[in-house]
């Protein structure tokens, strides 16, 4: 479903070095690592907003560095991505943002459209926000419609960065399992970058570990959890003495 | 090059690398944007909504700097009109001077001040909280929702407002020309109309439509190719409004050399 091999980008200095990764369909894979360690560029090459230099990106079996701009709107027309800014259009209400990807995708059925932000704003704890503009919401307000948003379309592929920074533990833990539930019933295939490792590990199938633009684990959950690479160790398990 | 380097020469270098990135930007934007217009691919509800906060806006500010300066001029000619008794020049002067210079690049000037500014700022704060990616990955191409329909909505309004600006800077003119120095609306229609041609004007609203493209095209790529965060977007605004008034005067340069 999600396969890199290879891949190396660079912007001033190299951010992401010879990673190989392979997510399997319908898998919740979390992806760990401290900051500037490449996870966010990791993911916008998979959603092709950046190509490597080196390397390849596929998704759904084809790669994506070479496409022209209409073969990867195809492509991302069957993906989702929340951003770890939330990326919410100021212009657009609440109901407006959830609603614009259903819009844009050709859904002309108000009533429809009405139902489905209902429905996401239930499920983001938020009813009753549709008129809002996201300039007068919290961070976390702003970071659930963000997930609303990219939940909407149940997409095949969804990729979420940081999905619960910013959120009360009650509200995080509810986002991750939102999440989960959401990836179980589309049988979607979702990359999660997350800091807060301890309810990441929660719902997610794999895990990967980024560090200085490399992957330097990748396995299961329960793998990660018993992992002795000290690195690995020390970082799910939030120790203050280690490598780090 | 090293980029702690600051003698003159790495100063001089860095300033003409970045003036030929930015011209490349420009250039490559514009190439992408004309790809777009064949067959025409562009929002059309997102066109309306700039036409009219570009261009109804900007009526008031565009107005009240059209009126005064045509009042202005004549402050300004009539000393040397009384001088030589020249009454019957004042509507050429003031409509020559209006139609083929003055008119467009004041409102121009105004124009990139007001909507060119603002298009920077907004299109670099939808750039750096990741806004653009997010249209990108809704498989929405962000040139042609977002940045055609404002280029060509600068360069109608530009054009319309010019033509408004340019009526109302003849009435200030007519005006003042009637208070100060005592030339009757009807002298200085007669003044206008025999000598003023519609190529005056036509020049006048040439250059308005291509003073409209270095807005629309400098401030979309100074929006787009913002780097920093918030301190980026103050830069990029900065940069734009600078860019924009450059290359209004380069243009205006060239094309009274042309359409003389």
């Amino acid at each position: 479903m999600i396969e890199l091999s290879h891949v190396w980008k660079r912007f001033a200095a190299p951010v992401l070095r010879d990673v190989s990764l392979r997510v399997p369909e319908g898998c919740l894979y979390g992806l760990i690592g401290p900051g500037a360690a490449g996870k966010s560029v990791l993911l916008k090459c998979l959603a092709g907003l950046l190509r490597p230099e080196r390397g390849s990106v596929r998704v759904f079996g084809g790669a994506i560095e070479g496409l022209d701009e209409v073969s990867l709107q195809a492509v991302r027309n069957r993906v989702g991505m929340l951003f770890q800014n939330n990326a919410l259009f100021d212009h657009l209400t609440v109901a407006e943002n959830i609603a614009f990807p259903l819009r844009r995708r050709g859904m002309t059925d108000e009533a429809e459209i009405a139902a489905r932000v209902a429905d996401r704003l239930r499920a983001v704890s938020l009813p009753g926000f549709e008129g809002r503009l996201p300039g007068g919401l919290s961070g976390g307000q702003k970071k659930r419609v963000g997930v609303a948003r990219a939940t909407v379309t149940r997409a095949e592929v969804v990729l979420y960065d940081e999905p619960a920074a910013g959120l009360d533990p009650v509200t995080s833990q509810k986002i991750f399992d939102l999440l989960r539930r959401e990836q179980q019933e589309a049988g979607a295939t979702v990359i999660m970058v997350s800091s807060d490792i301890d309810r990441l590990l929660t719902v997610t199938d794999r895990v990967g570990m980024m560090l200085d633009g490399a992957l330097i684990f990748d396995g299961t959950t329960a793998e990660a959890q018993g992992s002795l690479h000290p690195v690995v160790k020390q970082f799910v398990h939030g120790e203050v003495e280690g490598p780090l | 090059m090293n980029p702690e380097e600051t003698g003159l020469p790495a100063q001089t270098g860095r300033a003409v690398l970045s003036l030929a990135s930015d011209l490349g930007g420009v250039a490559v934007l514009a190439g992408r944007l004309a790809r777009r217009l064949v067959p025409p691919r562009l929002d059309g509800p997102e066109l309306w909504r700039n036409l009219h906060r570009m261009g109804v806006r900007s009526l008031p500010i565009v107005g009240v700097t059209a009126l005064f300066t045509g009042g202005i001029m004549v402050i300004q000619a009539g000393v040397l009109i009384r001088r030589f008794g020249a009454e019957g020049l004042l509507g050429w002067g003031a409509g020559f001077a209006t139609l083929r210079e003055v008119g467009p690049i004041l409102i121009a000037l105004m124009f990139s001040g007001r909507v060119g500014a603002n298009n920077t700022a907004e299109l670099a704060t939808m750039t750096v909280t990741e806004q653009i990616d997010a249209l990108e990955t809704l498989a929405i191409d962000p040139l042609s929702y977002l940045i055609l329909p404002r280029v060509i909505a600068m360069v109608v309004m530009l054009f319309v407002l010019t033509v408004y600006g340019d009526v109302l800077a003849l009435l200030g003119a007519a005006f003042m020309g009637d208070a100060l120095l005592g030339v009757s609306t009807a002298t200085f229609a007669n003044g206008f109309l025999e000598t003023i041609r519609v190529w005056d004007m036509a020049t006048g609203l040439i250059k308005s439509s291509l003073f409209g493209f270095v807005i629309a095209l400098s401030s979309s790529h100074f929006g787009l190719a913002v780097t920093g965060g918030a301190p980026g977007v103050g830069r990029a605004v900065n940069a734009s409004v600078v860019a924009s008034a450059t290359g209004i005067f380069v243009c205006d340069y060239v094309a009274t050399y042309l359409l003389k």
